[in-house]
């Protein structure tokens, strides 16, 4: 089990993993419940030109350039969106395609790109740097304080927004603090998942949480644990059989929500039968 | 009673005034007046689209408005059903504790009192059995029940409820009046939408009529009267030997219960 990790450019791997899955898994959560899981997919793909332009620029860096993208989608976004005749995501979906058409450009125009472009799309092992995990060190302890201060109200706005808002949990400031714990969480998660599969973090293992859980606190114990689970197994496979990192993460994480979902449907055939019975 | 004279008297604890409310331009509510005093419990009727939930959310303090609403004491509120998601990991206990957390500031977190409390009130709704029942398992009037547990854990003085007994069972919509008449002894005001004349006429010692203004307020003798309710229904009403039938397809289509 411990084999795949006997080596520096590895454990650094591991270090980074363990330490981004605490905010995958706690935001991942709300993710879930609230519906943003195309938008974190979204926030994902949406990072590609800025990592392109910070490999092609070492000036700016893919860090910097992929929170700017970001930034600049989240801003497009939430202002587009306000068009009461574009919700239920097609805006989401256009600055999608926009992002990844604007990557698509940059990389045989402007920004001369060494890396080769699945590292950038699915992650590396190789590219975890101290800094990396430093970032990922820091971003999880921003989630804890985040949402340890903004817990029950975000519970309360997530459960049942028309109670919650005259009930004084002011919706429009956690939904905002949740956006932007959800944007740096996947550009610090970018160097080892990828940009189109930073949301298998963020979505499989609290979706399969769910499945299992029926409290929110158990949910998110679980969802950051199999995060964990996910991210350990997916690096050591990754190593093992020489794929991309992000691939065999969303992979693992893939046959355990479809354990997880077999499990459920057995246990609620079988409760439905002890009822009948 | 005239509607447009509100001024606040000493015992009211709902007072608006002169109320309009208008979304984008197109006006919602216009010029409503009227007053509560504690121990009263208003039934709020009217058409689809009268601006029965406007009404509830103005008083909430949820909408730029013009006239003034002047409520003395802190507000419980009761959404409509559908705005619950039964998605959400909670136990039927947890949404009640939730209901602590505006006394509580959104900061502190709910002690053993505050638990013990809910435990109370949700026994109260007779649901003490369901406690841990996941809320999206409960059926839609024990989910129905548990949100008026939650309001009731918010300990307020006015007491607010949006379509409380539509689309639910005969017995869940007794315990929910039985709440409300022990609200009511307590000297709390009550108001509630509703789409049924009757069971407001029944329950209610206080009817308002809507429909985007306010047409009639009263008792049901003075409300509930085929001239009045022509002027709040228009089409809808259809005149039967001297009395009056609502064709109302908003509870028509709510009223399956599950």
């Amino acid at each position: 089990m411990l084999a795949p990790f006997d080596v520096p450019y590895m454990q650094s791997a591991l270090l980074a993993g363990l330490l981004i899955s605490v905010p995958c898994g706690l935001l991942g959560v709300w993710v879930v419940l609230r519906g943003l899981a195309f938008f974190s997919h979204a926030v994902g793909v949406a990072t590609f030109p800025g990592v392109v332009l910070g490999l092609g620029f070492p000036a700016l860096g893919p860090f910097a350039g992929s929170l700017l993208a970001a930034g600049a989608f989240g801003a497009a976004v939430s202002s587009i969106e306000t068009d009461h005749r574009l919700r239920g995501g097609a805006v989401t979906g256009l600055a999608l395609a926009a992002a990844m058409a604007t990557g698509a450009v940059l990389l045989t125009t402007v920004a001369k790109v060494s890396t080769p472009i699945e590292s950038v799309l699915f992650g590396s092992l190789l590219g975890i740097s101290g800094l990396d995990i430093v970032r990922c060190a820091v971003v999880a302890v921003l989630a804890i304080a985040a949402l340890a201060l903004t817990w029950p109200r975000l519970a309360a706005s997530t459960f049942d927004r028309a109670w919650a808002a005259p009930a004084g949990a002011r919706s429009a400031r956690t939904d905002a603090l949740l956006l932007v714990l959800l944007g740096l969480t996947v550009v610090t998660a970018l160097p080892a998942v990828g940009s189109l599969l930073v949301s298998g973090l963020l979505v499989i293992p609290p979706a399969t949480a769910r499945l299992l859980c029926d409290r929110l606190g158990a949910m998110t114990a679980c969802a950051v644990a199999l995060c964990a689970a996910e991210i350990v197994i997916g690096l050591a496979v990754a190593r093992e059989l020489n794929v991309a990192p992000g691939a065999s993460i969303a992979a693992v994480g893939g046959i355990g929500f479809a354990v997880a979902a077999a499990f459920s449907a057995g246990r609620s055939a079988w409760s439905g039968r002890a009822v009948n019975a | 009673m005239s509607a447009a004279e509100s001024a606040p008297g000493p015992s009211d604890t709902v007072t608006v005034d002169r109320l309009s409310v208008s979304f984008g331009g197109r006006p919602a509510l216009s010029e409503v007046g009227f007053a509560l005093t504690g121990g009263t419990f208003a039934g709020v009727l009217g058409p689809n689209g009268a601006g029965k939930t406007t009404l509830l959310r103005a008083l909430l303090g949820l909408l730029p408005v013009t006239g003034t609403v002047d409520l003395r004491g802190r507000t419980a509120y009761v959404p409509q059903l559908a705005t619950a998601s039964e998605a959400f990991p909670i136990d039927a206990l947890g949404v009640v504790v939730m209901g602590r957390y505006p006394r509580l500031g959104w900061r502190r977190r709910p002690g053993r009192g505050d638990r013990s409390l809910a435990a109370g009130l949700l026994e109260q709704v007779g649901l003490a059995d369901r406690a841990r029942s996941p809320f999206g398992t409960l059926s839609g009037g024990q989910r129905q029940r548990v949100l008026v547990a939650r309001a009731l854990a918010q300990e307020g003085d006015v007491l607010l409820l949006d379509e409380p007994l539509t689309g639910i069972d005969g017995p869940s919509q007794a315990t929910i009046l039985e709440v409300i008449g022990a609200q009511r002894a307590q000297g709390k005001t009550v108001v509630m939408t509703t789409h049924d004349l009757g069971q407001a006429a029944r329950e209610c010692d206080r009817l308002l009529l809507l429909n985007r203004t306010l047409i009639a307020d009263g008792t049901a003798g003075e409300v509930l009267t085929p001239a009045v309710l022509r002027r709040a229904y228009e089409a809808e009403v259809v005149m039967l030997d001297g009395g009056a039938a609502i064709i109302d397809e908003g509870a028509h289509h709510s009223s399956h219960s599950h």
